[in-house]
């Protein structure tokens, strides 16, 4: 008999099981509740070959697999974030079983508490300024020989200089758009940007900002959002939500 | 010229993009290993440890002040 | 969890026939940032001023040669300067352009 183990997908409040009736669970489980002190686990029982330390570390490593659980982990905590206040946690919290489940929720019960209060009624908004993309750069053609070593050497710093200047408005953009979409929000946060292989995108990502917005002003976000792009035209900016508040609902597991 | 915002509401149909989900769910975000493996007819040969060779190349390229 | 998770390593498939031209990119790869890290050292040198007239224009002409001589390989075996640059990971990409 295959050790199994509870998944914990998110920790809410005031949730109604039903939302979750139709919402399929990992490696084909079935969605339960496990409810204490007032708050309540979404969870699935999963197989520790797969789902163990062990089995992590192999599966965390294998992009198909980490796609399909990280989708369909994102399916439970959204059918969970729309209808009531909830901290999503993070890929693989696993659990023993149930009993494992309440000592969680009890040794975090503050600290969920307070996560809640914070996200309720609010949704999570993704911002992120690129650079445009460069004008083609100037073949090196001309002959060593046209040009002193010195002359070389002033180009250089030249070039040296004007990359660092760009740099810095790069970082200004960045600083203000943040500064003044985080002005209208509950909450921002600055993630790291990333990698172009990762993005598909060749331009430069500036700025990857997670903001947490009261769910009612969501509009009035994306005009804000609208009208820095316009104040900005050296960037290209581009807006995502509204989403479950994944950034700003971390609990720092042990 | 106006920057472009692509502003998207979420309908049940949209996905968030994987990179930004991996980014929230994983506690170490997503990054790419920066080890070369050099593989000849699908047979992993060597692994280049970049890090170690720009360490070094950097210590010795520096001249102490 | 403790380790981030490997995604897409980098992996110069070979075989007989690209081998040549594979390895060349990671050795040219090297030469670059080596070329780099020379000709951004060199530009601190001359800023702090205590080089001769005479050893700023060797530095730079060789500088300049090297940087031909680097387009010339590139050329040779058909590669850019974003083929040659490989990310570190944390370090971030091996070359700042």
């Amino acid at each position: 008999m295959t050790e199994t183990g509870r998944y914990l997908y998110a920790i809410a409040r005031d949730l109604d099981p039903q939302v979750l009736a139709e919402v399929p669970a990992l490696a084909g489980g079935r969605l339960e509740v496990v409810e204490h002190r007032g708050l309540t686990a979404v969870v699935s029982s999963v197989d520790l070959e797969e789902y163990g330390e062990d089995g992590l570390r192999r599966n965390l490593e294998n992009l198909p697999w980490l796609e399909e659980v990280a989708r369909g982990h994102d399916a439970v905590v959204q059918a969970t974030a729309t209808r009531a206040p909830t901290a999503p946690l993070r890929l693989a919290t696993i659990c023993l079983d149930d009993d494992g489940v309440r000592e969680r929720l009890d040794a975090w019960h503050d600290a969920l508490e307070e996560v809640l209060d914070r996200v309720e009624g609010r949704r999570e908004w993704s911002v992120k300024v690129f650079a445009r993309p460069r004008p083609a750069q100037v073949a090196a053609d001309s002959p060593p020989a046209a040009v002193s070593g010195a002359a070389y050497l002033q180009r250089k710093k030249a070039e040296t200089q004007a990359r660092e200047a760009d740099e810095g408005t790069a970082v200004a953009v960045a600083d203000e758009v943040h500064a003044a979409l985080a002005a209208r929000s509950v909450a921002g946060r600055r993630l790291a940007p990333q990698d172009p292989r990762l993005t598909g995108r060749a331009d430069r990502m500036l700025h990857n900002g997670a903001y947490l917005v009261e769910a009612d002003e969501g509009d009035a976000f994306a005009t804000l959002v609208d009208e820095l792009a316009t104040a900005h035209p050296d960037v290209v900016v581009e807006c995502h939500g509204p989403w479950p508040p994944y950034s700003f609902a971390t609990l720092e597991q042990p | 010229m106006t920057g472009t915002v692509a502003v998207t509401e979420r309908d049940p149909g949209r996905q968030i993009a994987l990179v930004d989900l991996l980014d929230r769910l994983l506690g170490t975000g997503v990054v790419l290993a920066g080890d070369v493996v050099i593989s000849l007819a699908g047979v992993d040969l060597v692994q280049v440890r970049l890090h170690a060779l720009i360490t070094s190349i950097r210590a010795e390229m520096v001249e102490p002040r | 969890m403790s380790e981030a998770p490997r995604l897409f390593p980098q992996r110069l498939e070979t075989d007989a026939e690209s081998v040549e031209r594979d390895l060349f990119k990671l050795v040219l790869t090297i030469i670059e940032l080596v070329r780099q890290l020379m000709e951004r050292q060199a530009l601190r040198r001359v800023d702090e001023g205590d080089l001769t007239d005479e050893q700023i224009e060797g530095l730079g002409t060789g500088l300049m040669h090297l940087e031909q001589a680097m387009e010339d390989l590139k050329a040779r075996y058909d590669l850019t300067t974003e083929d040659l640059n490989i990310d570190l990971g944390p370090l971030g990409p091996l070359l700042s352009e």
